[in-house]
């Protein structure tokens, strides 16, 4: 344990020597614009919407703590697959808006969508200088498609998730 | 338990509370003066306002004054779903949200009659346990600060990063996971994750070493911190002053060893900490010594992971049966505690949050009469509160 009442010659030398090598080791910070660290890829950073998989269920809307999805859709009839059936009714969705400026990024959305159309994306640059724009629609949330990582394996011992 | 050798100190409060009036003779009566911390102070970690009114450099009263941030959790709470409740108590405690999480879910599961699974109980508790490691650690880097040392919050912020950072590798959430659900958790640990953890922990143990070493045995840090301050353990305890506070006061309580069991906790050897002294001195090595067991049983908990799965049978809308619970566990901060009512819907019908910094909180008007306004930054540091944790 050091004393400091004392400041003596060899004190005061190994102290520069942390000093000088703290100065060569780097900085821990990383300097954002120009180098970006990338997040884990389980993190939370953005929804993304696969629009065709969505039949507008409206379960993820009514599920959100503080009801940030607004879920607009309506039913359109198909003619039948086979000769002589009955026309099919499809939902066609009309609007599907995520206000980031609410989001609570909870992730209950993604988890109760049963026929999986929300996913988590990292991404996280999407700051926007006015808040009506943080409200970013089905086109909007379409893009951040891109970005969904693949599932990662899972640690030892875990149990491999079988179908639902 | 005496590390090294303290100053005989006796507490007297009939002497804090007239060391005002008895010095000053009439001619030289010189008034108080009322001094606002804050509501924006830098040394308040949030929105809390302290009225302090002194007597040159001397506290005659302090009175906090909260609520600067009341969210209304409680209230909320009764028109959201179980499920969307684990979001909103994240943010009661927003440095250790983890362990927010575990006591309200296990309230929701002992209503239900369930049990989450042992790998499940075992990784809440690594989280939980990595929880406190992240909320400690800001806590021994910022009590350097309230004595004038800067380094060692720049390593309190910087080693936190590691941790927060494993957090987020397994929940994807830095500060809010939401990682626990009814009846088990969200996902596993992702590949890798075990290594990545035990490396972490070598450093935090590093970390913890050389807060030792710069702060511990400093002279500066001891004579402002060693006798200020203190809190005697029966008067602690009537406050309901919980966690690291009590134990600093000499009183052996940890409902992680006392209290009901829960998670893995009854399977795990540690040891709980206590200082004899009861002043900011022994608040700080009380929680290095935390930090420390806290890495001993997150390496246990790794070495004994169970496997299988992390998620018990629930149906799919999840609706609480009639009944009430009181659930606490001990958190970061202290006792944490959920008082849950349900009528059998989809939600609680009333919830009643216990959070440690309201009764941590509580003893400061007690406490910082007749102190000096320096030692008021470190008596309120050394308490370690969080604002969202006293407002809810």
């Amino acid at each position: 344990m050091p004393k400091f009442s004392k400041p003596k010659l060899p004190g005061v030398i190994s102290g520069l020597g942390v000093t000088f090598r703290t100065m060569m080791e780097g900085a821990v910070t990383v300097q954002y614009p120009h180098e970006r660290e990338d997040p884990a890829p389980r993190a939370r950073g953005v929804i993304a919407l696969k629009e065709e998989n969505c039949t507008a269920c409206m379960l993820c809307g009514r599920s959100c703590p503080d009801w940030c999805i607004y879920i607009e859709g309506h039913k359109e009839l198909r003619p039948p697959r086979r000769e002589g059936g009955r026309p099919r009714s499809v939902n066609i969705l009309d609007r599907f808006d995520i206000d980031y400026g609410l989001c609570m990024y909870c992730g209950i959305c993604v988890e109760v969508c049963p026929f999986d159309a929300l996913f988590w994306s990292p991404e996280f640059e999407y700051s926007e200088p006015r808040i009506s724009d943080l409200l970013h629609d089905k086109d909007r949330l379409g893009e951040w498609m891109d970005g969904v990582p693949e599932p990662e394996p899972l640690e030892l011992g875990a149990e491999v998730k079988g179908k639902k | 338990m005496t590390s090294t050798e303290t100053p005989g100190f006796e507490v007297d409060p009939a002497l804090y509370s007239n060391l005002a009036g008895s010095q000053v003779n009439v001619e030289l009566d010189t008034g108080d003066m009322i001094l606002n911390l804050g509501p924006q102070h830098p040394a308040t970690h949030g929105t809390l306002r302290l009225v302090v009114r002194l007597d040159g450099e001397r506290v005659v009263a302090a009175d906090p004054v909260i609520g600067y941030m009341h969210r209304g959790y409680e209230k909320l709470s009764e028109f959201r779903t179980y499920p969307q409740i684990t979001t909103l108590i994240n943010r009661i405690d927003w440095l250790s949200s983890f362990a927010n999480e575990v006591p309200f879910v296990h309230g929701a599961e002992q209503l239900m009659g369930i049990e989450a699974p042992p790998r499940a109980q075992w990784i809440r508790t690594i989280l939980t346990e990595l929880s406190r490691i992240a909320t400690i650690y800001l806590f021994l880097g910022e009590m350097g600060l309230q004595v004038g040392a800067l380094t060692p919050a720049f390593w309190g912020f910087r080693d936190r990063e590691l941790v927060l950072n494993l957090i987020e590798s397994a929940t994807g959430g830095r500060f809010h996971p939401n990682f626990n659900r009814i009846g088990g958790l969200k996902d596993d640990l992702p590949w890798g994750w075990i290594a990545e953890c035990r490396t972490t922990m070598d450093k935090i143990l590093r970390g913890c070493d050389d807060f030792e070493d710069v702060l511990v045995g400093n002279e500066i840090f001891e004579a402002r911190t060693r006798g200020i301050g203190i809190i005697p353990g029966e008067l602690g305890a009537a406050y309901g002053v919980s966690g690291a506070n009590l134990r600093a006061s000499g009183i052996d309580w940890d409902l992680r060893r006392d209290g009901k069991p829960y998670l893995a906790y009854p399977e795990l050897d540690f040891k709980v900490w206590t200082h004899s002294d009861g002043d900011s001195f022994a608040r700080y090595w009380v929680r290095l010594q935390e930090t420390r067991e806290a890495v001993r049983m997150v390496i246990q908990l790794l070495d004994g992971l169970p496997a299988g799965p992390i998620m018990a049978k629930v149906p799919r809308i999840i609706k609480v049966p009639e009944g009430e619970v009181w659930v606490e566990t001990e958190n970061p901060l202290g006792q944490m505690g959920y008082y849950i009512v349900s009528k059998g819907a989809t939600g609680p019908f009333r919830v009643k949050i216990r959070s440690a910094s309201f009764s941590n909180v509580s003893i400061l008007p007690w406490l910082l009469r007749g102190v000096y306004v320096p030692d008021v930054i470190t008596i309120m540091g050394s308490l370690y509160f969080i604002l969202g944790d006293i407002d809810r």
